[in-house]
């Protein structure tokens, strides 16, 4: 399976598109105004649907997968979640050592 | 004496108080901000929600939060208040006025919510400083959109498709963001107002979205340049946060090829 967008009700805010961990929706290099998703590299994952603002991104439940591709897509979404996961932690690092210097009771309680 | 719309265009923009822009604090300034809230660096809203939610005890946190999405709100009145004037000389659908009007009053709605949520915390407008966006309509900010986009702002069609669907699209993940973090936090309040400017941003995109169709329809020139304008946007507010993606890569690549096809082929249309 794979989603698919419904560009009816689509308000192009591009949310999904960068949510998307393998980067298969695409609205640039369509050659018109819409968001597309590229099925074969889609893991099924439902980030897309779940901030789309319209609800307007589905199931396409014929869609079937060609192994090789979605295993492909699958370490692609893989190394995307590491990099935000790194750059998270590193912000949220950043952050709590702002608190402290601000408030150093925070540090002691630590 | 020009019409409105021309004397609008070379009227700076005014706030009471007035715009007070971060980049241009003075030294004095700078070190009270650093004072309350770390680095001047932090007067984001990425970091201060991280910062918040890190300790949720500091009020000025808070306070900083709301005024560094506020300014944007200000902002937001003015640019569309200008737009309900100036684009009455476009060959636009009246029925995009109104909306430019309507989107006009959400950001004074938004403003507002701003002042409550601020005086709510113990604060007022002007405490804190501008981000980038504050006083961002007058003349000066419009020279440097125009060199930055490469197209011409005041075009509705630029102006919506950089505003209202690339710009507005992404403040939806802002709001939803910050009115997550009072969920989190047990600030109702924080949590509610950002819900509402949510929900009006959702319009505001399917605004743009719908008129840009409507001025694109069947012209794929206008369509490409929408298209442009949006992907030079992006670009730079990925640039911004460090988030390029492959596409707008792909995107400017074939602008390239493009460019030089129609600079490097040009036997064929010369002869013709």
């Amino acid at each position: 399976m794979a989603f698919t967008i419904d560009l009816g009700p689509c308000i192009n805010c591009g949310l999904c598109r960068r949510a998307c961990p393998t980067e298969c929706i695409h609205f640039f290099t369509t050659g018109r105004r819409t968001h597309v998703i590229d099925p074969a590299f889609c893991i099924d994952c439902g980030i897309c649907a779940k901030v789309c603002p319209v609800d307007c991104i589905a199931h396409d439940p014929h869609y079937v997968h060609e192994p090789s591709v979605l295993a492909e897509a699958k370490q692609q979404a893989k190394a995307w979640a590491r990099r935000r996961y790194e750059r998270d932690r590193a912000a949220r690092a950043a952050a709590e050592a702002a608190v402290r210097r601000l408030n150093p009771a925070l540090a002691s309680d630590d | 004496m020009g019409t409105l719309a021309e004397r609008m265009k070379d009227s700076p923009s005014r706030r009471d108080p007035p715009y007070r822009p971060v980049m241009s604090l003075s030294e004095e300034e700078r070190h009270a901000l650093e004072a309350r809230i770390g680095t001047v660096q932090n007067f984001g809203p990425e970091t201060l929600r991280r910062m918040i939610s890190a300790d949720h005890s500091n009020i000025e946190l808070r306070k900083a939060l709301v005024s560094s999405i506020r300014s944007a709100e200000f902002a937001g009145v003015d640019a569309f208040s200008r737009k309900v004037v100036e684009w009455q000389n476009w060959p636009v659908p009246p029925t995009l006025i109104m909306a430019m009007a309507r989107q006009t009053w959400d950001e004074v709605r938004h403003a507002q919510l701003a002042v409550g949520l601020l005086q709510s915390y113990g604060g007022e407008i002007g405490e804190y400083p501008d981000t980038l966006a504050g006083g961002n309509g007058g003349p000066a900010a419009r020279a440097m959109q125009e060199q930055m986009l490469g197209d011409d702002p005041s075009d509705p069609l630029i102006s919506l498709s950089t505003t209202n669907v690339s710009l507005e699209g992404a403040a939806l993940a802002l709001f939803e963001a910050t009115s997550q973090l009072g969920r989190q936090i047990g600030d109702e309040l924080l949590e509610h107002c950002y819900d509402y400017n949510w929900a009006d941003e959702v319009t505001h995109t399917a605004i743009g979205d719908y008129f840009v169709k409507q001025i694109c329809d069947g012209d794929p020139v206008q369509e490409r340049r929408a298209l442009s304008v949006h992907a030079r946007h992006e670009r730079m507010r990925a640039g911004l946060s460090g988030e390029q993606t492959e596409e707008i890569r792909q995107f400017f690549a074939e602008e390239d090829e493009r460019g030089a096809t129609a600079l490097g082929g040009p036997v064929v249309a010369r002869a013709g």
